[in-house]
């Protein structure tokens, strides 16, 4: 683990809601080209602490976050941080797909286009193409890629939203959540695309499925009001887990 | 350990281990009484002992039933898995514990001497040895008890070195082995894999003494031939229930017991 080259850091993170203290100096490192699985009972502080990671709660006025997150030892958890270049290198996938209400080509093409990815329709038909490939949809939706993509099923409309985050060539994707409004054959779709694209991109992902969390990832942090219990590599976690609560959480012996 | 908040989980895994404990109380009592038969000649017993042997396979049976119902219906994780996986690997070495009992006792009629003779007493050491070891085996599977672990572990040591004290250190000691398996005590079962040593140089023994026997008295070598596989599978019955300590400890421990096993 020691070797492994460390994406991103968090240094005596603490995040507060008003008055309320979120999260309590969260100090983690997160390999490169991983998977890392954040667990935890509902409102322990996983989403908070990804949404760090991309400046999503500078949208929440009441959200104050202190300490330090670096990538690749840039500091972005400062003022003059371009947020929308940070964006455009960490993207994020949320629970719920939430694809535009547009076409499935307009819904990839938007974001090479804003960005100024694309130099002409020729390149920009190219990245579509590729970034649908890249999450395992090219094949279903070539032939209708002028209808919306809200006509999609969910499990193709969330691996939409990832070849749609694909496609301004982010190096981390943040998951929050991604299957669980998906049945289990989309589910597997999109484990078996978590496994494809972190040998290309870093990978955080949030989930409340414990062997989901074992299948997909390889290091795995245990949140527990606020705090980070347990930081291991997710064999160790899931099959002989250090710390009492950690075991207790993951066998459903509390919650 | 706090209990699951699914309480017919809870309830599955204390039947599994239930069942597994039921099995291995069964196996004990044919052991022993393997012994006392053998001993004795006892027909009425011999009988009883080869008819018992299928419920220890039924057992066994629900064991594996209960196993991949847990695994279907629960995904174990940590602690739960190893239970589980425990639980199979443990009935499966019980069950060879009852197959030797079984055949401890069907080689009776073939043995001739008096094994109340003073030259055979080394047969009941040894199988007294192994009987405390299963039982101790057993205990360390139901309770948890660190000190006493401990303690156990290092009187171990000690008996290495005494030579003259082997024997009595042994048998203190093969009865602290069955103790770690129904209390779920690792230590416990660690000095216990550690003892199973003594009960090989006993073994050795034997042979050694049966075969010097035979030479002398040639009408002995059917019954003696008969009871050096009886010395066997008594030696058998204490390697499983070695290897059920090291499943104890795995699934107390998370993690196999360090170094090679102890060979006398």
């Amino acid at each position: 683990m020691k070797n492994q080259k460390i994406k991103i850091s968090t240094k005596n993170l603490n995040v507060f809601y008003g008055a309320k203290q979120a999260l309590f100096d969260v100090n983690l490192e997160l390999e490169e080209k991983k998977v890392t699985a954040l667990i935890g009972p509902s409102g322990c502080g996983k989403s908070t602490y990804i949404r760090c990671l991309n400046r999503m709660n500078d949208v929440i006025d009441i959200c104050k976050v202190e300490g330090s997150i670096k990538i690749d030892g840039q500091e972005i958890n400062k003022k003059d941080v371009d947020v929308n270049l940070l964006r455009e290198k960490v993207g994020m996938v949320f629970q719920k797909p939430n694809p535009f209400p547009k076409s499935i080509y307009d819904n990839i093409a938007y974001g090479p286009r804003i960005h100024g990815l694309a130099d002409n329709k020729d390149d920009l038909d190219r990245i579509v193409e590729s970034s649908l490939k890249k999450a395992a949809l090219w094949d279903e939706v070539k032939d209708r890629l002028n209808q919306p993509g809200t006509g999609l099923s969910g499990g193709q409309q969330q691996r939409l939203c990832i070849a749609r985050t694909i496609s301004i060539n982010p190096e981390v994707i943040l998951m929050d959540e991604p299957c669980s409004a998906l049945d289990p054959i989309a589910t597997a779709k999109i484990e078996e695309l978590i496994d494809e694209l972190k040998k290309t991109y870093t990978i955080v992902i949030v989930t409340h499925s414990m062997s989901q969390a074992a299948r997909v990832s390889q290091n795995t942090g245990f949140f527990h009001l606020g705090k980070i219990l347990e930081f291991n590599l997710t064999e160790k976690i899931f099959k002989n887990p250090d710390n009492k609560l950690t075991q207790d959480y993951i066998t459903g012996r509390f919650g | 350990m706090s209990e699951h908040i699914v309480s017919s989980y809870e309830g599955q895994l204390k039947t599994l281990h239930s069942t597994v404990l039921k099995m291995g109380a069964l196996c004990e009592s044919q052991f022993s009484n393997s012994i006392i038969a053998l001993v004795k000649k006892d027909e009425e017993l011999i009988d009883k002992i080869i008819g018992k042997d299928e419920r220890i396979d039924e057992l066994e049976k629900k064991v594996d039933d209960q196993v991949v119902n847990l695994i279907t219906l629960r995904q174990p994780m940590a602690i739960d898995l190893r239970e589980t996986v425990s639980a199979m690997r443990i009935a499966a070495e019980l069950e060879r514990i009852g197959d030797l009992a079984k055949n401890i006792v069907k080689r009776v009629k073939y043995i001739k001497v008096d094994l109340n003779n003073e030259d055979f007493s080394l047969i009941k050491t040894a199988s007294e040895l192994v009987q405390n070891n299963l039982k101790k085996t057993l205990d360390s599977y139901s309770k948890k008890d660190e000190q006493l672990a401990l303690s156990v572990w290092n009187s171990d040591k000690e008996i290495d070195v005494i030579i003259n004290k082997l024997l009595e250190d042994f048998l203190s000691n093969l009865k602290k082995t069955l103790d770690s398996y129904s209390k779920k005590d690792e230590q416990l079962a660690l000095s216990v894999w550690n003892s199973d040593k003594e009960i090989d140089v006993i073994i050795n023994k034997l042979l050694e003494d049966f075969l010097s026997n035979m030479k002398k008295e040639k009408k002995n070598i059917e019954s003696l031939t008969h009871l050096l596989f009886v010395a066997k599978n008594i030696e058998r019955i204490g390697d499983h229930s070695t290897n059920i300590c090291e499943y104890v400890y795995f699934l107390i421990k998370g993690e196999e017991i360090k170094g090679n096993r102890p060979k006398g």
